[in-house]
Formats: structure tokens, sequence, C-alpha cells
């Protein structure tokens, strides 16, 4: 074979000798072709994820920085400190908090156990870190190290957050109240509280952090923001929307089988639904007001019949039901239902969704989301982005004002209007005052919607209550969580009327 | 006619000394950097305790931290290039300059880390990391030298294959039998105080032998074929011999739990047997029978998985099995474009460095935090000058052992070289092989010296003809005038 | 403070461009060697062979000759011979200056230029037929 081949065996030596000088060229190209692979790997952590990596709060060259340096101070709208840092007699950075009102949103810096609430989510800029781009970090190698911390100035009240956390007193539960106009949070109270200021100071972190951990109230966990509870009646309010905004139902809409249902009770898939009401209504079919006013479970859950399963979970999502809201502080996702069922809308059958529709389905809020309905309605249905930061102040890189910011349109201005109506007339009317005894303001007009979340089983129901104060240009929307606080006219309504109470002798009655 | 042509006398070619200027240049271009460097890792140590005291640096001092080292590093260098010029070979006058450069750097990286990283005592003296690294550079070194002036022909390599595969194996099962573990790999074997890994000698004795079994059957690799299907496969008889080598790598994996070495020797092998057929269809076959094989590994072998999960998501475990991964991470984050500067990184946790193992694991990371971006890119550009250089060698040598000798040797360099870089870039799984000249490892240097000295000595570009003979008109007339007596055949 | 850190900045910098002015430099090696392979060795000589009665080197062949050129039966020789009366290296061509020529490496059987034995060192010209055992060459002209 090989000596068949013209020019004899060295001449099949110097073409495979070329060949083979062809396949090494190919692969020195294949290795160039790794190596670039290579350098932009290297480009990619350098240069592009530089920034997010050099201010990771485990990277030990910030932790070097938060054992030395001063973090920035935050300070709540009015100037008053809530966090600050001075230097303890070793040199070392301490950092206190006013008290311990503020914890669960403040949070607490400590060398031990890292950080917590705005404190984590703010970690870089409080450092001075942030804005350590590549290039930037150029012009800090050359110049001696500069003050580049920022400070926060929150929108929160201290005394509003103080009221709320007296209000609620040896209760667990949560308060949200913010400005619906700007969606600024004017207060965001969790019980049981704890003091951060241990957590930070070195000398007890360490008995405190592992107390708290052991406790079996759980005073660590924020429950304004990540708590899920059943919410009871005040879920109608997204129901409403979610039928308004559809054109399922009118605010003159009247279900015929109503009345009558209220004796035995509605029958929807074996399942019966029940009202407490009949007793005052008697035989009048009610409209969407009077339902509201009365809490009339079967005109809801035949609203929520009427809306269907897909289009009250894309309403609600619109209100920020389905994901994480997007928020200064890391939140929970508040759902409609646990999607599992074959149902449009995840719901598993015609029983659940006429439940969700009045509160008692596989349904779970945070406060804060109904915080956000109620601000939406308020707000004549512009739902603003929330937040509790307005300014990052200082000197250094990144300093800016954080201004109010459309978050979407949940439905018409005529639409909210006519909630803000029937949620009037729950506060306001003869009958509604019976279930949201004290959540009037005196002088003001208020609206809102009481709940009483059944858990089932023994044990007192959640408390609540979201509401809004005046009816016309709302300044404060609020919602209140009792947890086991009984019927929701019990704990949280009147606790809501107190606080909104507060807010007007602060701020002035309009 | 029978007069004899008068002529000189016999002269054998004598090699005599050569100046290689450009290998001078570079070596001085090599010295001015190291010691550049070093200076400003004496600087830098210097702001660095200032800082620590709480005083203000008023007057800088010029001082590496160990500048007898370095000079002794030079003169090592200087050495070998004295050698190479005395014995006068026209060998290749770049690698010798750019592997001086990769030794220094690493030379500068371990003489900046603790020094009580490794700390080994040979009777009353003990010695810490810069100084041991300092040792093993000189003796690879020396080895570069003696290899680069004394191998002539590569007889003796090519003939003994199957004798230097023998050895290879032998040298396994010695690490298998006797190896002790560390980190979960059965890696060393002890002789004495000295503590090597023979794998890495391995790789040098796998590429002779593929290299040579490649270029004996090359022919008939790469003209016949077993076709499967539309696949073609190499033919069976020689088949063979390579998947026995697929199965060895396999086995270190499985045996040694050596995931570098085996992914090398793989990639080596695939590489030469590409070089020696021009066959994609091969090297398609044999990614395939990676992928499978990897596979396989990954769902039967609990520590394969364990790699290659911390690999996808190290944030899953930050403090414990991601560790060494995020804070290889946060130092190439933090490095940026220019870097922090040489001894100014890897801030400390608790006292100790945050990269465990950062001196023989993770040395891109360290230089990546302290050089930066820019430092990173002209590192690799060293090892692709390495690999460009020998993959030269290899295509200028019309000999097709020596083509694929040479080409082997390169690609060992870039290939291990590429393992450990894209490991610690997280683009492949952290792998435990050593990064070439600046990884800390007294056999990681051995073996890579051989490589660069074996390369060194196959680029002679042959004899230099003498100068032409001054006496030329006493010649006799041109012969072609003559009449031309022809000899019976 | 201020001063020491831009100094020392400098030196880092330095550093860096240090190591980039090697890799320039080495690069310009480089691409010098390229561009001499690209240019291709100018043909000195062909080498034609005229008889080779075991067809090792393969008769009719022409081989292109570098500046030196070793015969032999060693495999690592230039062109190999297939010839018993042929040493393991035999011969030497080699190009000076602007002539060619042989020399015999002391083989046993000698190098024959037109007949005429080698010693030692010889010239050489386009047209001469060296013979080495029972093989025959030619030396001709260079072809590009």
């Amino acid at each position: 074979m090989s000596s068949a081949a013209p020019g004899g065996i060295r001449g099949l030596r110097r073409r495979r000798s070329r060949a083979i000088k062809a396949n090494v060229f190919r692969t020195g190209v294949a290795v160039i072709a790794g190596f670039a692979v290579l350098a932009v790997g290297a480009g990619w952590w350098q240069v592009v994820e530089a920034e997010r990596l050099a201010t990771a709060a485990d990277n030990p060259a910030v932790i070097a920085v938060a054992r030395r340096a001063l973090r920035g101070e935050i300070v709540d709208r009015n100037g008053a400190w809530l966090a600050r840092s001075d230097r303890d007699q070793n040199g070392e950075a301490l950092r206190r908090y006013r008290d311990d009102t503020i914890s669960q949103v403040v949070g607490y810096a400590s060398r031990k156990y890292g950080t917590a609430g705005l404190e984590r989510t703010f970690n870089a800029q409080l450092l001075g870190l942030s804005g350590a781009d590549p290039l930037g970090g150029l012009a800090g190698k050359f110049l001696p190290a500069q003050d580049r911390r920022l400070g926060l100035q929150l929108s929160l009240d201290l005394r509003l957050q103080r009221a709320a956390v007296r209000g609620l007193g040896n209760d667990i539960g949560a308060v949200v109240m913010l400005d619906p106009v700007t969606g600024e949070i004017l207060a965001l109270a969790s019980t049981p509280v704890y003091d951060a200021s241990a957590i930070a100071d070195p000398a007890t972190a360490t008995r405190t952090f592992e107390a708290l951990q052991a406790d079996e109230d759980r005073p660590l966990l924020p429950r304004a923001t990540l708590g899920r509870y059943v919410p009871g009646s005040v879920f109608k309010i997204v129901t409403g929307i979610a039928g308004l905004d559809t054109g399922a139902i009118t605010p003159a809409t009247t279900f015929q089988q109503q009345p009558a249902a209220e004796e035995d009770g509605l029958l929807v898939d074996g399942f019966r639904i029940r009202d407490g009401h009949h007793p005052m209504t008697g035989d009048t079919a009610l409209d969407m007001a009077e339902a509201t006013e009365v809490s009339c479970n079967i005109w809801y859950a035949l609203a929520g019949l009427a809306i269907g399963g897909d289009r009250l979970v894309d309403e609600a999502s619109k209100l920020g039901f389905g994901s994480a809201i997007p928020f200064d502080l890391p939140t929970a996702v508040s759902s409609v239902t646990s999607g599992d069922g074959r149902m449009p809308g995840g719901f598993s059958d015609d029983a659940e969704l006429a439940s969700a529709a009045f509160g008692q389905g596989e349904t779970f809020v945070t406060p804060l989301q109904m915080a956000l309905v109620a601000a939406a309605v308020a707000n004549d249905g512009v739902l603003m982005r929330p937040h509790v930061v307005t300014a990052l102040t200082g000197d250094g890189p990144g300093a800016r004002a954080i201004g109010p910011e459309t978050w979407r349109r949940v439905m018409s201005p005529d639409d909210a209007r006519a909630l803000q109506a029937a949620m009037e007339q729950a506060v306001e009317g003869d009958l509604g005052r019976l279930f949201t005894a004290g959540a009037a303001v005196p002088g003001v007009p208020t609206a809102g919607k009481s709940g009483t979340a059944e858990l089932g089983g023994k044990g007192e129901p959640h408390s609540w209550f979201i509401g809004f104060a005046p009816v016309e240009n709302p300044q404060v929307a609020i919602a209140v969580l009792v947890e086991r606080g009984g019927r929701g006219g019990e704990r949280a309504a009147p606790l809501a009327g107190a606080l909104m109470e507060r807010y007007f002798e602060l701020y002035g009655t309009p | 006619m029978t007069a004899a042509i008068a002529a000189r006398p016999a002269s054998r070619f004598r090699v005599r000394p050569r100046p290689r200027f450009t290998e001078l240049v570079l070596l001085a271009i090599v010295a001015v950097a190291l010691v550049v460097g070093a200076v400003s890792l004496g600087a830098t140590e210097q702001l660095r305790a200032a800082t620590e005291a709480g005083k203000a640096v008023r007057r800088l001092d010029f001082l590496p931290p160990d500048p007898q080292g370095l000079l002794v590093y030079l003169l090592g260098l200087a050495a070998v290039h004295a050698g190479f010029v005395l014995a006068g070979r026209r060998t290749d006058q770049v690698l010798l300059p750019t592997v001086g450069m990769l030794g220094g750097i690493g030379l500068l990286l371990m003489q900046r880390l603790p020094q009580n990283l490794v700390v080994q005592s040979f009777g009353s003296a003990e010695l810490g990391l810069g100084q041991l690294q300092l040792a093993w550079l000189l003796v690879a070194l020396a080895v570069v030298g003696v290899l680069g002036l004394a191998v002539r022909s590569d007889t003796w390599l090519r003939t003994y294959k199957y004798t230097w595969a023998a050895a290879g194996i032998g040298l396994l099962l010695l690490v298998f039998v006797f190896g002790s573990e560390v980190n979960g790999a059965r890696l060393s074997l002890s002789i004495g105080p000295v503590t090597g890994q023979p794998s890495e000698l391995l790789k040098v004795i796998l590429v002779v032998f593929l290299a040579a079994y490649l270029s004996e059957n090359r022919a008939l690799l790469a003209e016949e074929s077993t076709r499967i299907g539309p696949v073609r496969l190499p033919p069976l008889p020689y088949l063979a011999p390579m998947v026995v080598m697929w199965a060895i790598a396999l086995g270190i994996v499985v045996v040694q739990r050596d995931l570098g070495a085996a992914l090398l020797f793989f990639a080596i092998f695939l590489s030469l047997l590409y070089i020696a057929t021009g066959r994609p269809s091969y090297v398609v076959l044999g990614l395939l029978l990676f992928a499978g094989g990897a596979i396989v590994l990954y769902s039967l072998f609990g520590h394969v998985q364990a790699r290659v999960d911390n690999w996808l998501d190290p944030w899953r475990d930050p403090q414990g099995a991601g560790f060494q991964v995020v804070q290889a991470l946060y130092a190439f984050g933090r490095g940026g474009i220019l870097g922090v500067g040489l001894g100014a990184g890897l801030p400390t946790i608790g006292g100790r460095l945050p990269i465990p193992a950062v001196h023989s694991d993770y040395p891109l990371a360290a230089l990546g935090e302290e050089l930066g971006l820019v430092g990173l890119l002209a590192l690799l550009g060293l090892y692709l000058v390495v690999v460009s250089r020998g993959l030269r060698i290899a295509a200028a040598s019309h000999d097709d052992f020596r083509s694929l000798l040479a080409a082997g040797l390169a690609l060992v360099v870039g290939i291990q070289a590429f393992i450990i870089a894209a490991g610690n870039l997280k683009l492949i799984p952290l792998t435990g092989i050593t990064l070439p000249f600046i990884s800390y490892g007294g056999s990681s240097l051995l073996a890579n010296a051989v490589v660069v000295g074996l390369l060194i000595a196959l680029s002679d570009r042959g004899i230099e003809p003498p100068p032409a003979p001054r006496d030329r008109k006493r010649h006799l007339p041109r012969l072609s005038r003559l009449r031309r007596a022809r000899v019976a055949p | 403070m201020d001063g020491f850190l831009l100094t020392l900045w400098i030196i880092r910098i330095l550093f860096l461009l240090l190591i980039y002015l090697f890799l320039y430099a080495v690069v310009r090696v480089l691409l010098r060697d390229l561009r001499a392979a690209a240019r291709g060795p100018a043909e000195l000589g062909r080498l034609v062979v005229l008889a080779s009665p075991r067809g090792e080197p393969q008769p009719g062949g022409s081989y292109p000759l570098d500046a030196v050129t070793t015969l032999g039966r060693d495999v690592n020789n230039g062109v190999v011979l297939d010839d018993p009366y042929a040493s393991g290296e035999h011969a030497v061509l080699t190009f000076r200056g602007r002539n060619w020529y042989i020399e015999d490496l002391a083989s046993t059987n000698g190098t024959y230029v037109n007949g005429i034995p080698v010693e030692g060192l010889g010239p050489l010209g386009f047209g001469d037929e060296i013979q080495v055992g029972e093989i025959r060459f030619r030396l001709d002209r260079g072809r590009s």
C-alpha cells in the first residue's frame, strides 16, 4: 500500500508531515480559543460582576471594613435618629438603635450575626462600599480613602411606629401605615419586638441572639412583610376590585338568590357558605356597598364565581399577588390560591373559588400586601410602589433622593370611587359601625373593611382591618393584623382607628 | 581518475559558544520586572505594617521582602542561559525567559503568602513556603539546563515506548498502593522527607508513549478505519491501546479521585490523536466517550457529585462546601481591572487567609486579586507563548515522532494551565492539579521543567554550517567538467 | 501618605507594564520567526535520485535541500538511505557562502563524487553525481 503511493515512503512521510503541520496549526487555534474563553471568564468576574462580589456581605474585605468603619446614620422622616455608630473604648465601631420598636424595619448590623433589615439591604451604601466599579475604584486607589459612607433617610415616623407597637401591646401582630399618594411607608411594626442594640453589641450579642432564636413567638420574624396569614373578609376588597375591573359586577349588582340563601346558606359544590347578618338585612338583595357594609359572604361568593378563577388571580396579581412585592426589605409572596388545582386560576373547585372570594380559601396574604390594596383603592386606582427609604444622604457617590414611583394602575377611577364609597359605608354606615367599631376617626370621614380570619379548629381567629382616611384626598392607608385577636372589630379595627387618629394629631386634620 | 580530492582534514562540526541575544534581552526584561515586582511587594508590606501599627509612613524603603532569594533565582536563570550559550546549540530562545517570568511571579507569590503554610525541616533548618519554592525552582532550572544541553537525540524516547508505558503504569500502581491521601485524593508518595506527586511525571511519560505509538501507526490510523454506521472508528486492533488509555483515565478518577489528572490525560490523548490522524470524527467520538463517562461517574460517585454540585451553585453552602469557590470569586471581584497590588490582597478572616490552599489550588485567584484583570491576561498570554513555541517546534520538525512529542509536551503545559484556570474561574469544576510554574509543588515544577527542557532540546535547528573555507582558489576546477566515471551498480 | 501611595501605585503599574513589555518582545520574536518560515527556505538545491536498487529513497524522486542535509541509514537523517553499504550517518551536504560541499562522515564504505572518493570535505557543483553504496544522486539547482 504505502509503496504504491507516489514518491515512495519518503514522499508519503513528507505528505504526512505536512498534514501534521496543518493539524498542529488547528490545535493551536483551538488552544487560543480556549484561552480566549478564559479571558472572557476572567473579565466576567473582574469587571461585570465585580461590584456585586466586592460588596457581598460575607466578602472578608466587606467584613473588615465593617469592623473598622462607622456605618452611616439612619433617621426617620423628621430627622430623629434611628440607628447610629459610635466608637467604643477599643476604637471599634459600635452600632446603637433608638429603641426596639424599629427593629424589624431597620434590622441590626452585628459582627457575628451579620446584617438584617435595612442594614442588610443597604449594607454596601452604609459602609461606603458602593460605587466600587473597577474604573471608579482607580481614582479611589490614588486618593486617600474618603468618607464615602451614606446615610438613610426613612419615611418612617418614629412616633407612629411607637404608637403602633404600643397599641399591639402583648399581642402578636403587625401594622402597616403608608401614604397612598406617594407610597411612602409611615409605620411598619411587628410584634413581638426585640432589642437590636443588644445584638449589635459584641458583649451581649451571642446571649441575646440565641435567646431570640429559641423564643417560640419568633420575635426575629418581621411579620408585616414576611408573615403570611389567612385574610378573612378584608380580601373582599380584592374581589371587589377584580369584579369591577373585569366588569363581572357593578356597584349596583345584586344576586337574586342571595337573600333566600341567607337562611340555610349557599350551597356551592356541596360546601355551605353562611353569613351572620341575616337578622339585620332581612330579605333585601344587597348591592355592593351594602354587601361590603355587612360583610356578606354569600354576595361575595357569588361575585367570585361570576368573576371566574383565572380572572380573579390575574386581577390580584396586578395588586402584587403572586410575586414578591418590590420593596426595600424582603417580602413574602401573597397568593390567592396554592395553584395546584386544575380549574382556571389554579383552584381545585368552585367551592374553593367561592371561599377565596370572601377570604377563607387557600389564600395567604402579608399585612403589607393588604395595606397596598387599601392604598390602591384610596389613590383612585393607582398603586404606588411602596418604599421606606426616601433618600441616601451624604457626600459619597450614590447619594440621591428616592421619590414616589407609580407602580401600576389597578382599576379605573370610577371603580375606585365606588369601592371608596363602599368601604366608607363599612366604617361610617349604621350597620357597618357594628362590624368596625372604633375604626372611624372622629371628625374625619374614614373608609375601611374589617376581617375575621377563621382558622378552623379551636382558637381565636385573626383580627384584620384595612382602611384609609379621609375618604376624599386620603392621606393615610393602614392595615392592621392581630394574630388570634378575635373578630375584626374586636382588636384590629379600634387599633386602626386609634392609629389613624394619632396620625391626624401629628399632621393635622384636613 | 582516482585522484583524491585534496581537502581539509575531516572536521566534525564542533559545538562552540554562540551568543543568544534574544534570550539575553528577554531575560533582562524578566529580571527588571521581577525586581520591580519584589520592590512593590516590599513597599506594600511596609505600608501594611505601618497601618496596623497606626503609624504614618514617612519614607519609602525600596527593599523587597527576600532580596537574597530573588537574587539567587535570577542567578540561576543567568547560569542556565550561560550554559546554553556555551553549548552553542541553536535552540529556542524564548522558552527559558518565559518560564523564568512565570516561575518568578510564582516565587513572588509564595514569598508574599504566609510562610508557615508549608514548613519542612531539614535537620535543624526550617524552610518556609517561599524558600521551599525557591529551592524547587532552582532544581527545576537545573533540570531545564541539563535537558536542554544534553539531550541530542530522541531515539531513547522513541524506541522504548512500551518500557515507558510500563514505567508509567508501575508508577500509578505505586501511588495506589503506597500513596497517602490528601484532601480526599490519593496523590502523593513520600520518600523520606520529600513528598511528591508522581502523577505529574506520569503525564510526561504518557506524552512520550503516545507520540511514539501514534507516529509509528499513523498511516494505519489515518487511512484505514472501521466503519460503524456513519461513524469512523480507528481500526480495531489499534483502538485497543487507546481504549485502555481511556479506561486508565477513568480509573484514576475512581481510585485516586484525581479528576484533574484524568481530564488532562484524556485531553492530551484526544489532541495527539487528532494531530496524528487529522480525523475530527475521532475527537468527536472521544468527547462523547468523555461525556458518557462523566455522566456515569456523576451518578455513581458521591465525591464527583459533590464537586459538580459545588461548582454549579457554591452559594448554596457558602460557609461550608462552597467556601473556597465563593472566596476565590470574591478575590477576583476585589481585583477589578488593575488589581489591588502585589501583597495587598487576600484580606484575612480571623487571621487566616480567606482562600484555603491558595498556594496550590487557587494561585490564579490570588494573582487575579493582586494583579487585576490586566495581570491575569498577561499570565494567560505567557502560557500561550509556551504553547505556541512548542507547537511551532512541532510544526517545524520533519519527523513525525518529534512533531507529536513536541506538540504533546506543549499541550501538556497549555491544557493543564487551562484546566486549573478554568477551575479557578468557576468555568469548570475545581480539580486538584497545579498551575504550571506558579503553584507550589516540587513535583509539579520538576515535571514541567522536564517538559520545557525537552522542548528546548527538540528545538535544535541543526548544526550550523561552518563558514566557507577561505582558500577556495586552491581547489581543483569544478568536477562537473571532468569526465565522470561510472561505478557499476 | 499621599505621595507614598502614589509612588507605590506607580511601581505596581510599572510591574504590570514590564510584564507586557516582555510579552511584546516575545510576540515580535514570534512574528519574526513566522515571517521567516512563511518566506520559506529558498531552495538552494535539489538532490535527484538516479539509482536506488532497494527503493528507498524512491528512484526518480527529488528532494529539496536545506543548508545542511545529512545522508545515511539512520532514520533521523535528512535523506534516509536504505543500503547495506551505507553507514548510519554517512555524509552531509552543506551549502556555505555560495557553494555546495559534501563531507564524508568517516563512513565505512566511503562517498564518491563523479566516481572519485571524497576525503573529508570536498566541493560540489550542480550536475555532479554522488554515490553512496549502491545509491546514486545528482545535485541539481534549486527550483524556486
